[in-house]
């Protein structure tokens, strides 16, 4: 699951879930929400796959990287997704992803994201063993 | 993140507080920041001063960590930070200091048409506009430029267009460095860089971003105004955007290449958005050669938004922009850090100054302004939120002796994003300003609350501070009348 939360002039992303690859979704997920207001619009009839290379122990910057990705395929393609399949190990992320492209007529835009930030950047497992993540999204 | 800020704000005079050195270890100059007493409560709200502070630490930095009244929390630099470092002491340079937004700016185009003109055509007008310049996410420009040509205009600047009739002489002589800054490599910019930015020069964007059609409300230094050509009552546009995808992916690989980079330099750093390289150093180059074109990349696209708004002008009122007398005024960049040179303890120094949210003032008689404004000093152009004001101002001699020739850039933001949207909820934004006289067209709903009047600072508390502390003089003061956001 995800949440937004408010970062001075710009917008948190927080992410809590029970596996390391629900996190890369969800995470996913959030950034399609503060990309549109309407995610549940976004059909998935297109496919690209997507592999990041890791570097162990780095998994905010995999994380990074990722979310990365995903605003360099919107602005560049204007892909929108909305399904995955993840997998996560030690060599780094790989992902079949779903979507469509933007279409302004359906999407309705809420947020031009300039790029993902460093500030604040976390992938941590907490104590009940739900991996808990943050990032901050530069409006 | 969100915590008030404790540490020493020790006031200076009336309009500086002073951060001392013994504050934090590292530091290797004080903080200074320029703030009137009916906004240094606000400064103290957030981390803004710390970051001010932690910018002190940086190696070769001159005379002081400072910033303006518009000061908010950024990432690493605060908005409205100035930091000037010496690269003969191991001086450094910043993505961080220049934000991803790379020479993010302001231009005011005049015109000969005054309020009675418009008022009858607003929305004729505003509608027109908001079809012809793109805004908003995901939507590409009128104009697309190749791998090739998108090179030798991050090479050229504005005088890349004038050779294809989108910018006059007269557009050239009124930008700030013209429209080029010397120095720019193209071939250090990223091919992810390229292809956020192929056909996105002459876009809006979204965010902060806006075309205004704005009034001349007041005048207040009637000699400046006469220079410039403007007049109570008279109608003007106000852009405000800078370098779209490809800036902001060429801070993001800079940001990734200066993954360690740091350390190898020997640099501690108390917060990892302060990545730096020495100037002197094959990564300080690289980041320079490719900020450099960002910052010309930046200039085009204001330039092709400005011949957007002149067409739609020209469009609407049927009479060619030259016969409107819409003319570039001025065109300053806010994000940016320029080679300049500076009076530094009684000698002079060639200096990186690092501008994040803060606009050059050069004053009267310095040999970068303009010949038509040498008499005046440099124009300002400080632009406020859509339903109260924008601000012309010059340059003044104080800048030079302050603050490395610099003012602030804005209002600043009080409400967070999340906030305002609260504030708004049952609202029609659009329609609350059309009952205060501005027509307002933006591509989402959430755009136009997140960006509502009072989701900002007043602008003229900001502006009061700059003037008072002999920054930068007011000249004109205008009124929105119609806003295009994304």
């Amino acid at each position: 699951m995800f949440e937004t939360f408010a970062h001075t002039a710009d917008l948190g992303l927080r992410v809590r879930a029970p596996e390391l690859t629900a996190v890369f979704e969800d995470a996913a997920q959030g950034f399609l929400a503060v990309l549109i207001d309407n995610p549940e619009e976004v059909a998935a009839v297109e496919e690209r796959e997507i592999a990041i290379q890791g570097v162990a122990g780095k998994v905010d910057d995999l994380l990074f990287d990722w979310l990365n990705e995903l605003l360099y395929l919107f602005e560049t393609d204007r892909m929108l997704f909305c399904d995955f399949d993840i997998t996560v190990d030690e060599a780094g992320l790989k992902a079949t992803a779903r979507g469509e492209r933007f279409d302004p007529s359906r999407h309705h835009a809420a947020h031009e994201i300039k790029a993902i930030t460093y500030h604040g950047l976390k992938v941590a497992q907490e104590e009940g063993g739900d991996w808990l993540a943050e990032v901050i999204v530069d409006i | 993140m969100k915590a008030a800020y404790t540490g020493p704000l020790e006031r200076v005079n009336e309009y500086c507080w002073r951060i001392p050195r013994s504050y934090k270890q590292g530091m290797r100059v004080d903080g200074l920041i320029y703030v009137s007493d009916a906004l240094v409560e606000q400064v103290r709200q957030d981390q803004a001063p710390e970051q001010v502070a932690n910018v002190a630490t940086l190696p070769g930095i001159q005379v002081a960590s400072l910033a303006m009244p518009d000061i908010h929390w950024g990432y690493g630099f605060t908005i409205g930070g100035v930091c000037a470092t010496d690269p003969q002491e191991g001086g450094v340079i910043s993505p961080g200091g220049v934000g991803y937004d790379i020479n993010c700016g302001v231009r005011l185009v005049r015109s000969n048409l005054f309020e009675n003109d418009v008022r009858p055509h607003l929305d004729t007008l505003v509608d027109a506009l908001f079809r012809r310049v793109p805004s908003g996410i995901g939507r590409s420009g009128k104009y697309h430029f190749d791998a090739r040509e998108l090179r030798r205009l991050m090479l050229e600047g504005v005088p890349y267009l004038q050779g294809r009739g989108l910018a006059s002489e007269a557009d050239i002589a009124h930008t700030e460095a013209e429209g080029r800054l010397e120095g720019a490599e193209p071939e250090r910019v990223s091919e992810r860089a390229l292809q956020r930015g192929a056909d996105q020069c002459g876009t809006l964007g979204a965010g902060n971003h806006f075309l205004e059609v704005q009034v001349i409300d007041e005048i207040f230094d009637a000699n400046a105004a006469a220079v410039m050509g403007l007049e109570e009552g008279m109608v003007c546009v106000m852009i405000h955007s800078g370098s779209r995808g490809l800036g902001y992916q060429v801070c993001d690989d800079a940001l990734k290449k200066l993954r360690g980079v740091p350390e190898k330099y020997g640099i501690e750093l108390p917060d990892r958005q302060l990545a730096c390289a020495p100037v002197l150093s094959p990564e300080g180059a690289d980041y320079l050669g490719a900020m450099r074109s960002a910052a010309n990349y930046a200039w085009c696209n204001r330039q092709l938004l400005m011949h957007l708004a002149r067409e739609t002008f020209a469009e609407v009122f049927g009479r060619p922009w030259e016969a409107l007398q819409m003319s570039l005024v001025y065109d300053v960049a806010h994000n940016i850090a320029k080679f300049e040179d500076h009076r530094i303890n009684g000698g002079h120094k060639k200096v990186w100054v690092h501008r994040k949210g803060a606009t050059r003032a050069f004053p009267p008689g310095h040999p970068e302004t303009p010949s038509l404004y040498k008499k005046i000093g440099q124009p300002v152009l400080i632009p406020g939120d859509m339903g109260r004001a924008s601000w012309v101002l010059v340059g003044q001699p104080g800048s030079m002796e302050q603050t490395f020739g610099t003012t602030c850039h804005g209002a600043g933001r009080v409400m967070s994003r999340h906030q305002a949207v609260r504030e708004a909820k049952g609202r029609r934004i659009d329609e609350e300003l059309a009952e205060r006289g501005v027509v307002a067209r933006a591509r989402s709903w959430r755009g136009l609350a997140e960006e509502q009047p009072d989701a900002y600072k007043d602008v003229n508390l900001v502006v009061d501070v700059v003037d008072r502390a002999g920054l930068s003089k007011k000249v004109a003061r205008m009124r929105p009348v119609g806003v295009i956001k994304g």
